[in-house]
């Protein structure tokens, strides 16, 4: 295909014009440029000492290298995974696909447009990358060439993953969850085998190496120098291998992705449900597997809403896949299962790792789980119901703006509470294996309760002031992920240029670093965060649910 | 005596510049069926959202069964029971949860619930789709739901948005005498469609708003005679040949204000009369004595479509005529 057909794919010019004219992607490319200049001018050089082994440019060109890789991951997957799912439930995809335009020409129109879109964002960095060009010991060639080409690579496997789970799923909320669930997976869980199992040989060997360079950890590690670090926790794959996995996977996707953008498939029937429990006709061991499989029967006749529970709350566990009792019951089981699993890790000495070591590797995987589920669930409260038409009739109902608010509130916070519930098994046996942690086992879970709240209510009245659910999900991961990522990029800036009084304080806003803190992790232990972190924490908090009520009140006064 | 269950009193909306709403004034009798029609963008929808209790008028008031609607919006909606234009669905959610759902936000007790929701189920027949997923049902299917949704809480007043929008002739036809049903047991519906036939069949009472304004309201035989005062009428003539001959004694008989449409595929002659019976017997007879072989001879009656158009059609030739005709109940032409 020539260039000229290229650039006149409509639907390429449709994707990235229209998003080139909203205000919101003039805001992305702002705060990139203003943020990665900002993080320059901070670990700008102020002594009058010749750096000559160059060691300084490194350490303004990694906080940038880094940040710009977590924008990637927040801004990049947000777009493509409602981008299919969006326009399939509109029924615009059957329209696009009832034209002359080939599905290949979808896709690509697609892709191209959000890739291109990456890339107008990266190039707000170029001034900062300028800066530590000319502070030198920075090359094109080793250090912001490949950074730029590792940036495009993930902006490519991002792109494809969303356009992937897009053309999958049923609706933009499920498929805004399973993409940054999957770039989460890529992103980080890919380095496990490597940084959990260690020494491995042979095909295994072989395997591990292969899917830590799925991640870009190891590439980034590579190019900002700091291999050491890299090779402590095992993982040494280069940026070349990060771009060629990339490929085959970006590949693989858009095949994949192609074979289903066929209008016979797409026209798939929603299941129409199934009861078993009206009638008595179960036939013994199909129930008796389900009941085994699911623990409680998801084709069971709900029981009708009772009195003492908020009947908005039921409804939005009713209405999440993965808020029926079924799946949460085995999600907060697969929580248990790891937590336990580490905490028998430690204490069989299978690693080399003590308590010390699991204990942060647990607090990291909750918060993990907490960041990617908790904007999901916050976000979908207002905006899902706004964008669905329900908001209207909940409106038109006598129920009160208090009981709505609660009732939303509570469906995210028990879900996410009842994780957080799981993995107590883990720090019990913990607390018996080292009786003297009870105390900070207990501060623990104190902070991890206050980022249950600050997730939640962050998410929703970010949520309150969407009208889509992609972007009230997509404004909240960037907002969370500043948040509790942010925080922790000034804490790897500490020393140079941060003081340690600005590095407690804003580690103060993350409850994470204050559960890392009380559990001694290493480059943790100088700093005392409870109960500060908590006070904060709580304010942050009260101030979201104080602006998310006015709003909820606002939203149900007649116009 | 009749009863305003339903009454706006000079309503208007303002959103700045822009006149939605202007000095609406309709009102509706217990167990009547108002037809609410006219164009997109009339302010159908705006009047609905006022007297559903969510939107505020700029102006004027708006009862039901009393109760002011921009005063006492959490009154106002135990008593209507409204269905939107769009359904409302969510996701995961069968027929009966999703019933259960909106039951419990109004406040029913589990047990007469759980009744109720039956009740409403049979009287929509929507019984046999109660463990079916809610956005997995048609659009028939969910404005079925959409009506057993309104109904659940009893409420005295149904307002319901293009009800019959999207369903099949059968469905059609269930949704007309389901909502006969529910005037006949007193419940007093406002009904908006573009389906016109389908609502001048059930509707008692219309109003054909336009522009923000009442163009014509009242009972809705007599807004038809005032809005089309002109009886049309058509011969059919047995012999097509005639046809030219035909149409020059009819041109002798009338006036020139009586324009003939000549159709040669169906060997018809057609023309507007305000003549009476015996006159239009006179043309008749004309017609037989200079040996027309007629075989048929009939008026077309006007339809609410009729109505709808000449209502239009004045509007786009005098977009700020103030003209309203209110009919019937005591009201004079304005």
């Amino acid at each position: 295909m020539n260039s000229i057909l290229f650039l006149e794919n409509p639907i390429l010019r449709r994707e990235l014009f229209t998003r080139l004219r909203s205000p919101k992607t003039f805001l992305a490319i702002l705060s990139v440029a203003i943020l990665s200049s900002l993080l320059v001018l901070l670990r700008w050089p102020s002594d009058a000492t010749i750096d000559l082994i160059s060691q300084g440019s490194l350490q303004v060109f990694r906080p940038v290298a880094f940040a710009l890789a977590v924008a990637v991951m927040m801004l990049i997957p947000a777009f493509p995974a409602t981008a299919l799912v969006s326009e399939r439930r509109r029924g615009t995809l059957s329209l696009l696909l009832n034209s002359p335009t080939t599905p290949f020409h979808i896709y690509l129109g697609k892709f191209a447009g959000n890739v291109l879109l990456a890339f107008i964002i990266f190039s707000a960095c170029l001034p900062a990358l300028a800066g530590c060009y000319a502070m030198g010991g920075i090359s094109l060639v080793d250090h912001i060439g490949p950074l730029l080409l590792v940036l495009f690579g993930m902006a490519v496997q991002y792109t494809a993953v969303g356009l992937w789970v897009s053309v999958l799923v049923n609706s933009a909320d499920a498929s805004l969850r399973w993409t940054y669930a999957t770039v989460l997976a890529l992103a980080v869980l890919s380095i496990g085998p490597t940084v959990f199992v260690g020494k491995l040989t042979g095909i295994k060997s072989l395997l591990a190496h292969w899917m830590t360079a799925i991640s870009p950890i190891s590439a980034l590690q590579a190019i900002t120098g700091s291999q050491a670090q890299a090779g402590e926790i095992g993982i040494s794959t280069s940026w070349i291998e990060f771009l060629g996995v990339s490929l085959v996977i970006t590949v693989f996707l858009a095949v994949f992705t192609l074979i289903q953008l066929d209008p016979r498939l797409l026209e798939r029937a929603r299941p129409t449900g199934k009861v078993v429990g009206r009638t008595r006709s179960v036939k013994p061991f199909g129930g008796w597997f389900r009941r085994v499989s699911y623990l409680v029967d998801p084709q069971r006749t709900k029981a009708s809403i009772p009195w003492w529970l908020n009947p908005v709350m039921v409804k939005e566990f009713r209405t999440r896949k993965f808020g029926r009792l079924h799946w949460l019951l085995r999600l907060i089981a697969v929580s248990g299962i790891v937590s336990l699993l580490l905490t028998v890790v430690a204490a069989t000495g299978t690693v080399s790792w003590g308590v010390d070591r699991i204990a942060p590797t647990m607090v990291l995987l909750q918060v993990a789980l907490l960041l990617l589920l908790g904007p999901c669930l916050g976000a979908n409260l207002i905006a899902a119901e706004v964008e669905s038409g329900g908001w209207e009739l909940l409106r038109a109902s006598p129920i009160s703006p208090l009981r709505i608010l609660v009732g939303k509130l509570m469906s995210t916070i028990w879900t996410l509470l009842l994780m957080l519930l799981a993995t107590l098994p883990g720090y019990l046996v913990m607390g018996y294996i080292q009786p003297a942690m009870s105390g900070q086992v207990g501060n623990v879970l104190i902070s991890l309760v206050i980022a249950v709240f600050m997730v939640t209510t962050l998410s929703a009245c970010i949520s309150a002031f969407c009208r889509t659910t992609a972007v009230a999900t997509a404004t909240s991961y960037a907002v969370l992920l500043t948040l509790f990522a942010g925080t922790l990029l000034i804490w790897v800036a500490r020393g140079k240029p941060f003081g340690p009084l600005l590095v407690e304080r804003a580690l103060l806003l993350n409850p994470a670093a204050a559960a890392l803190a009380e559990m001694k992790t290493p480059g943790f232990e100088l700093y005392r965060l409870t109960p500060d972190s908590w006070y904060v924490g709580a304010g942050i908090s009260f101030v979201c649910l104080a602006i998310l009520t006015a709003r909820i009140w606002r939203m149900t006064r007649p116009n | 005596m009749s009863e305003h269950v339903v009454e706006t009193k000079s309503l208007s909306k303002h959103y700045g510049d822009f006149i939605a709403l202007d000095e609406l004034s309709i009102h509706v009798d217990r167990g009547q069926i108002l037809g609410f029609i006219g164009p997109n963008g009339a302010g159908k929808t705006t009047t609905i959202k006022i007297l559903v209790g969510l939107s505020r008028p700029t102006s004027g008031t708006a009862f039901i069964a009393g109760v002011n609607c921009s005063e006492n919006a959490s009154k106002i909606k135990r008593l209507v029971g409204y269905m939107p234009d769009q359904f409302g669905s969510y996701d995961n959610m069968r027929v009966h949860e999703y019933l259960d759902f909106f039951g419990a936000i109004f406040g029913l007790k589990r047990r007469d619930r759980c009744k109720r929701i039956a009740d409403v189920m049979e009287l929509t027949d929507t019984t046999y789709m109660q463990d079916k997923f809610v956005e997995s049902l048609s659009h028939g299917m969910q404005q079925r739901v959409g009506i057993a949704r309104t109904l659940l809480h009893d409420p005295e007043v149904l307002i319901l948005d293009e009800p019959a929008n999207g369903l099949d002739p059968k469905a059609r036809i269930d949704m007309r005498q389901l909502l006969l049903r529910l005037a006949s047991e007193g419940k007093t519906l406002i009904v908006t469609s573009h389906i016109l036939p389908e609502l001048a069949r059930i509707c008692n009472t219309v109003a054909i708003v336009s522009g923000g304004k009442v163009r014509a309201f009242g009972p809705l035989d007599e807004v038809m005679r005032s809005l089309c005062p002109l009886r049309s009428y058509e011969v059919q003539l047995a012999m097509p040949e005639q046809l030219d001959r035909a149409s020059e004694i009819l041109g002798k008989i009338l006036k020139s204000t009586e324009p003939i449409t000549l159709s040669r595929t169906e060997r018809v002659l057609r023309f507007p009369t305000v003549r009476s019976e015996n006159e239009i017997a006179h043309v008749l007879r004309g017609l037989v004595a200079d040996h027309i072989s007629v075989s048929q001879f009939r008026e077309v009656t006007s339809d609410l479509e009729d109505a709808f158009l000449s209502i239009s059609a004045d509007n786009a030739s005098t977009p700020n005529a103030a003209d309203r005709i209110d009919v019937g109940a005591g009201l004079a032409a304005t």
